[in-house]
């Protein structure tokens, strides 16, 4: 609980945080209003701008909006949240922080893991947050847009939300639990980060030819668990060939127990030599 | 400076050899480096032990060993009383460690750097953190972020960290390093403080004067091996130098009027052309020596005494090839301190 505690505070005063949480809340704002803004406008011609104009349109229309916002949030998030677990877990290498901690006779595991309980904490922080931003940006949208929102206090929608933020949450944390791992692996934010990019866009890029294979993959399974069907969703894995969410789910767990494992036993065996 | 707060531990610190630290053919291998080879080390309680070697002769790795940072291959170790295995790592609550390079969050400031440590390891009351900056002087600037610290301050913290948990042995990694001169001092009163309420200081560096004014026992190390250890004061002893200067031309007559003082082996001609007469006698026998030769005529035009460190040193390592030997003899001195200039030069003079 100590290590836990002090995780949160050193997170809440690091630049990575906010710089990460910035980025995706500023990309998301951006892209909602300005998806808004023009949503009416004639550029373009014909039939390609109409099909356009009814995407954008129905991105900011509640209530789809709510599980629009939350995929925007799941997939560049999962992308964010990937590199930010990268670089808190890097850092702990290349500053050299786990060494002192653990010449102080802290235990490598229980010290990485209640750093990464700190990350999964923050990142739910930043879910609900950036997912209440995205709202207001989108009800702003809907406004310049000229839609109504009157799908807003959709009951049904509205009633599942908490279940779907936590699902949410879990597959952020899943895609930050591989960065983390990455990371401690590479002993190195940089590599960590890299490595964590590469397997982002390696995995999409994937999905093209094997398809099959891929579905199964920490970013897909991670998008495939919050899919409901209707909603298409912003970046990440493939939605062709995903799984159904309920098996998503169970392997966006198994992903990151695993990532978790891995860290801990290398962690254990690992020469701090920094 | 004040002494830190906190029990004091005379005896409690002591195993059933009365030793605080002891190590016994201590092995790591890097891949395929051999970097400690049977290493024996045996630190008494309640003493500054010095942990001397060349570069590369394996002093971090020990002290990475000891902290659990990396496992040894073989050998055992024994901590304030106690066998010290791989997993005992709570042990190490009673240990505070300053290994190569003090490491922080460079986004926090020394306080909360401190803070956050504190939080890893054994519990640690939030007043100590302040004794330890004050006692480290860095109270001034303890709220600034530690990226904006100089070498000197960001080691200061670093030995702050180290007393963080009041330990009964501390084990600090070249902890002079970038240390001001007053940073040096107030560190080595600090370290002598904490040995006299009979903590053990367990002290690796480069700078031979530092050990020789702060240090109780020495351990040399050459290659990962122990090449000597023991009280200083009796290192030095049979390490003690007194060097007369006389005419070129009287070199001869000295060194047989002196025979019967010490024995033919003990004379070393440091440097021909100045005349200087090196004799490895006991520095207190200097006033002897004097009044040998003015008895057979023989006016020395200088006298100097003394024990060097660093010629035991270079003695005691110079012969292990592990690298630094030649660079030693070469740069004049690891750290080019000019304290040790002359004792440097009868060094390469009995190296020779
Ligand atoms: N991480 C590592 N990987 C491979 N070899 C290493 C590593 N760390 C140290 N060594 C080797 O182990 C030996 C002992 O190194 P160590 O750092 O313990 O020496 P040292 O006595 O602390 O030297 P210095 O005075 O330069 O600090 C050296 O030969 C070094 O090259
Ligand atoms: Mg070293």
């Amino acid at each position: 609980m100590r290590l836990f505690a002090s995780g949160i505070r050193k997170l809440s005063r690091r630049p990575a945080t906010f710089v990460t949480f910035g980025l995706l809340v500023g990309l998301l704002v951006l892209i909602v209003l300005a998806v808004g803004a023009t949503a009416n406008s004639t550029m373009g011609n014909g039939a390609n701008q109409a099909t356009r104009a009814a995407a954008a349109k129905e991105l900011v229309t509640f209530p789809g909006a709510y599980d629009r916002m939350l995929a925007f949030i799941t997939g560049l998030g999962g992308l964010f949240a990937m590199i930010y677990g990268a670089a808190i877990a890097g850092s702990e290498w290349s500053w050299g922080t786990l060494k002192s901690a653990v010449a102080r006779g802290e235990s490598r595991v229980r010290y990485l893991l209640a750093s990464f309980a700190s990350i999964s904490f923050m990142i739910a922080i930043g879910v609900v947050v950036a997912f209440g931003i995205a709202i207001v940006a989108a009800i702003v949208g809907a406004h310049l847009a000229g839609l109504s929102t009157s799908g807003l206090g959709d009951t049904a929608t509205l009633s599942g939300l908490p279940a779907r933020l936590l699902k949410g949450w879990f597959a952020v944390v899943e895609e930050a639990a591989l960065g983390f791992t990455i990371a401690t692996l590479a002993r190195s934010q940089l590599a960590g980060i890299g490595a964590g990019i590469a397997f982002y866009f390696g995995e999409s890029f994937a999905s093209i030819f094997l398809p099959d294979i891929v579905k199964f993959m920490p970013f897909s399974v991670a998008n495939a668990a919050l899919a409901t069907g209707s909603s298409g969703g912003f970046g990440g894995g493939a939605a062709a060939a995903s799984l159904p969410a309920d098996q998503a789910l169970v392997l966006v767990g198994v992903w990151l127990v695993g990532s978790l494992v891995v860290t801990s036993i290398f962690a254990d065996r690992a020469e701090i030599t920094g | 400076m004040s002494g830190p707060s906190g029990a004091l531990t005379s005896g409690g610190a002591a195993g059933a050899d009365g030793l605080a630290l002891a190590t016994r053919g201590l092995r790591k291998r890097y891949g395929d480096r051999r970097a400690l080879d049977g290493l024996d080390l045996s630190v008494p309680p309640g003493v500054v032990y010095g942990f001397l070697g060349p570069n590369g002769a394996g002093k971090t790795t020990t002290m990475r060993v000891l902290t659990g940072l990396v496992h040894s291959d073989g050998g055992t170790v024994e901590m304030l009383g106690k066998p010290y295995k791989r997993g005992d790592r709570r042990r190490l609550f009673e240990v505070g460690a300053l290994v190569e390079s003090p490491t922080f969050y460079p986004y926090l400031s020394g306080r909360a750097n401190l803070r956050e440590l504190a939080a890893s390891g054994a519990p640690v009351p939030s007043k100590r953190i302040e004794e330890v900056l004050d006692l480290a002087g860095l109270c001034d600037r303890a709220d600034d972020k530690v990226q904006g610290y100089s070498l000197g301050m960001k080691q200061r913290l670093g030995i702050a960290a180290a007393l963080l948990s009041d330990p009964k042995l501390l084990l600090l990694d070249e902890p002079a390093n970038g240390l001001d001169p007053a940073g040096i001092v107030a560190m080595r009163d600090t370290l002598k403080a904490l040995a006299s309420q009979g903590k053990t200081v367990f002290v690796s560096s480069h700078l031979l004067a530092e050990i020789q004014v702060m240090a109780d026992m020495v351990g040399i190390i050459a290659a990962g091996k122990l090449v000597r250890e023991g009280p200083l004061k009796e290192l030095l002893s049979m390490q003690g130098v007194v060097k007369v200067r006389v005419r070129p031309d009287l070199m001869e007559a000295a060194i047989k009027t002196l025979t019967p003082i010490a024995p033919a082996e003990h004379f070393t001609e440091t440097d021909r052309d100045e005349g200087w007469l090196a004799v490895h006698l006991a520095a207190d026998r200097a006033e002897e020596v004097n009044r040998t030769l003015a008895g057979s005529g023989i006016y020395a035009s200088g006298l100097e005494s003394g024990n060097d460190l660093e010629m035991l040193f270079l003695e005691l390592t110079g012969g292990h090839g592990s690298g630094g030997e030649g660079a030693f003899v070469g740069l004049g001195g690891p750290n080019g301190d000019d304290a040790h200039d002359g004792g440097a030069s009868a060094g390469n003079g009995t190296a020779a």
